[in-house]
């Protein structure tokens, strides 16, 4: 424990002074601009990884199959990049050329030649004076268009870089760090914006999607998910499952009429994950966060509209289109947080439709219509379910699953030619407590606490759920609870890491571990398939994971056939 | 877990500062050698700022046997002199040691400590969210830079590891409660805080333990409930066995 500490002092202290690019090699001369068609065409590459999860449906599905479920057992290390921050790592690199794009917490970015890892720049923002975020100085990755790379930044700042150079652009700031606000999500790049969310719902924001000018950085929109007016939505007593909820409603309705709904401001309702874009319909989904102190409700009576939900909204204006809420009046933080991902799977008519699903931390897969947000059906549960939904208590009360899910911020896989999604889940039993708490201005605002229950067996879940049935079809377990996402490919494979340092390969088909590869600190990030001069390469980040403690790194891996 | 601590600094500091708020917008981060603000008024009178606390202007009292610069004479001097942080920590570290690190046992050492909380405690006894004898007073003249260049300071200074002697059966019983209340969750790994969340490690063990009793006992309330949640339900032995542990991560 010394040693972490003594480490991670390290890495902090190197984030006071900030605010520098510093160069390398000259840049590889297959460095191109990413432009607008090449991301459409990105689900479907065959040789780069232009966005953090694939493509806009966001399917983490790689095209490319020279890696196989026969020959994974030769896989091994082509390199190992190591960076200068020993912290958290939670990136998906970008991989444009041979040139590959990763991120780190605290908002280092990395230039590298994807085949040999030999490093071209290297940008350290500078941070500013404030920060505010709850679960470690994570970053997820970047976006790339035109030449220019998009990051959000922990004191709320989108910052453009020269993809070439790293050189800073512009920046502009997004919200108030002081209020809670900050950003750790890869933004999404599109039509000449810049998309991106917040963090902050357990800090009393009013969280929204704003999209920015690619150019300059000038706002475009914003949608805010907490409506000024209606957020008490329509009093649900059940979830989307159709298990009550045990919600106090007269009492709420009485809160709402004597108090007012003047709350919304700091209603919380995150955005921390990259929407997916539906560009045939400029349409934008993603999925909120949870309301507002997380625990204590009686602040915040009504369903706190849109906080746990999916929405849609349009491309170009931000205007609202459809919202689907799982859990109405949350209380327990078990919000929307997994990025939506956009395929096919097929109606209960047994049609093939366009659909749009969510892993929840609840432990359940939804698909809904894509047109409409209409649920057309949840998975059985991934993971264990007791006591749904027994209310927080001060000496607090055991539910499953647990504040962490289910499926955390950890982006699915979907292999859309077996119509399966791969969901990473956390097993890690909790009891939940309350404590009555006014707004604090800009500080933490849990109002109560989740406790894990040291007599119960924490572990982790693989899960390969059927789309179009909801049964999952087949699970692997792990020794730790999963966080960081999963990689499917066209070699019939299915990739995740786990906090032990191990990084695994399973079958697409059956979930049979199929290769194992030991990085020595936690696996906690989301891998991502690339090919160059017709090699296969499977890059993933460990530096372990903050919340829930795993062991630090920061590292690279990349691994290709010998 | 979010012991945290209670700046309980001495009373002269509060003398030696301003009550005529600057209107420079100064960054803490900017200048960290001459940060000047306009000075001015004392406080409350320090003999009964100091009666009113018992325990605590025993502490000053100690601070002072040791050579340490005495209240009366800071104030003196202070009234027509710029905001000096160089200066005001002198006062400061009467209680929490050299640099901050702390000698005395229910005073937090404030090395090391990250800047946004620092801030966030001197604003907090400011405007009243938390409260003590003699650390409401002083941060009631401080403004928002001076507030931000004290954080900063001290955020820079480097935490040595006390002298505490744990007990190795302690300690472990003190992790594996660590484990189940997810104290890392929010202090991050090793202890080390974030943001308005404290840094813990090697912090005080008297001091940790006060603060976990008195969120327990709502004595302390300006953690929005989070901390009296997780102290709720710890035995007292837990929250010793938690110091501990906690006091040993160096």
């Amino acid at each position: 424990m010394a040693a972490a500490a003594l480490l991670a002092s390290a890495a902090l202290a190197q984030e006071i002074s900030g605010g520098a690019t510093t160069a390398g090699a000259s840049m590889s001369g297959r460095l191109t601009g990413v432009s607008q068609a090449m991301l459409d065409g990105a689900d479907k590459e065959g040789s780069q990884w232009l966005q953090v999860n694939g493509g806009y449906s966001q399917l983490r599905y790689a095209p490319q199959s020279q890696i196989t479920a026969g020959n994974v057992k030769k896989l091994k290390p082509a390199f190992v990049f190591q960076t200068a921050v020993l912290e958290s790592m939670e990136t998906a690199p970008l991989v444009v050329g041979d040139v590959m794009f990763l991120t780190t917490s605290f908002n280092h970015v990395y230039a590298i030649n994807a085949v040999t890892g030999q490093q071209y720049w290297h940008y350290k923002h500078k941070m500013g004076a404030v920060t505010t975020y709850c679960c470690g100085p994570n970053n997820r990755g970047v976006a790339a268009l035109d030449g220019m790379l998009y990051m959000g930044t922990l004191d709320a700042k989108l910052v453009a870089l020269d993809a070439k150079t790293g050189k800073l652009m512009w920046e502009t700031q997004i919200e108030d760090p002081e209020l809670g606000y900050s950003e750790t999500m890869a933004p999404v790049a599109v039509d000449g914006k810049v998309l991106i969310g917040t963090n902050g719902g357990e800090y009393g924001v009013r969280g929204f999607v704003k999209a920015f000018d690619a150019k300059d950085g000038k706002l475009l929109w914003t949608f805010y998910t907490i409506p000024e007016k209606g957020h008490e939505g329509v009093w649900a007593v059940n979830d989307a499952t159709g298990r009550n909820m045990l919600r106090d409603i007269a009492a709420e309705k009485d809160a709402l009429a004597k108090n007012g709904g003047d709350f919304y401001k700091t209603l919380g309702g995150g955005v921390w994950m990259t929407p997916a874009v539906d560009r045939e319909t400029k349409t934008v989904f993603f999925v909120v966060g949870n309301p507002s102190p997380d625990l204590y409700g009686a602040e915040r009576p009504g369903d706190n509209l849109y906080t746990n939900s999916m929405v849609a909204v349009d491309l170009d204006t931000g205007k609202y289109k459809w919202h689907y809420q799982y859990i109405a009046h949350d209380v327990w933080d078990l919000d929307a947080v997994s990025p939506v991902i956009l395929t096919e799977a097929k109606g209960k008519d047994g049609k093939k439709r366009k659909v749009a699903i969510h892993g929840g931390k609840t432990g359940h897969v939804y698909v809904h219509d894509r047109a409409t947000g209409e649920l057309i059906r949840f998975s059985e549960a991934m993971v264990p379910q007791e006591n749904m939904w027994v209310l927080p208590t001060s000496e607090g009360a055991r539910m499953l699953p647990g504040a962490n899910g289910g499926v955390e911020w950890n982006p699915m896989a979907v292999n859309p030619k077996l119509g399966l999604a791969y969901a990473a889940n956390l097993h890690q039993p909790m009891t939940y407590h309350v404590e009555a708490a006014k707004y604090p201005g800009g500080k933490l605002w849990l109002g109560g606490a989740f406790k894990v229950i040291p007599s119960e067996k924490q572990w982790g879940r693989l899960a390969a759920v059927d789309i179009s049935t909801g049964k999952m079809v087949w699970k692997a377990d792990t020794e730790q609870p999963l966080m960081g996402g999963v990689l499917a490919t066209a070699g019939g494979l299915v990739f995740t890491g786990e906090g032990n340092g191990a990084f695994n390969a399973y079958s697409a088909k059956n979930g049979a571990k199929l290769w194992s590869f030991q990085c020595g600190a936690g696996v906690n990030a989301p891998a991502v398939s690339y090919s160059v001069n017709g090699k296969q390469y499977i890059a993933v980040a460990a530096g372990g994971n903050t919340q829930l403690d795993f062991k630090r790194g920061n590292s690279m891996f990349v691994f290709a056939l010998p | 877990m979010k012991p945290q601590p209670s700046l309980t600094v001495c009373l002269a500091f509060a003398l030696a500062l301003s009550a005529h708020a600057s209107s420079g917008n100064q960054s803490p981060a900017s200048d960290k050698a001459r940060r000047s603000v306009a000075a001015v008024q004392p406080a409350a009178p320090a003999t009964a700022q100091a009666q009113a606390v018992g325990e605590t202007h025993a502490a000053v009292q100690v601070a002072q046997q040791d050579g340490a610069q005495p209240a009366a004479q800071s104030s003196a001097t202070a009234a027509s002199e710029p905001f000096s942080v160089e200066k005001a920590v002198q006062t400061c570290n009467t209680c929490h040691g050299p640099d901050g690190n702390s000698a005395l046992p229910e005073t937090p050492s404030l090395a090391g400590q990250t800047a946004r909380y620092i801030y966030l405690q001197l604003k907090d006894f400011k405007e009243k969210r938390r409260e003590n004898p003699l650390m409401s007073p002083m941060a009631a003249n401080l403004d928002k830079p001076q507030m931000l260049a004290l954080a900063q300071y001290y955020a820079e200074k480097k935490l040595k590891p006390n002298d505490f002697k744990a007990d190795a059966g302690k300690i472990k019983h003190g992790k594996a409660k660590a484990d189940e209340v997810l104290c890392t969750m929010c202090h991050l790994g090793g202890f080390m805080g974030q943001n308005e969340i404290p840094r813990v490690a090697g912090q005080r063990y008297d001091y940790i333990v006060k603060q976990l009793k008195d969120f327990r006992a709502m004595k302390r309330t300006n953690d929005a409930g989070n901390m009296t949640s997780v102290s709720k339900t710890l035995k007292d032995e837990d929250i010793e066995a938690l110091a501990h542990y906690i006091t040993n991560i160096n």
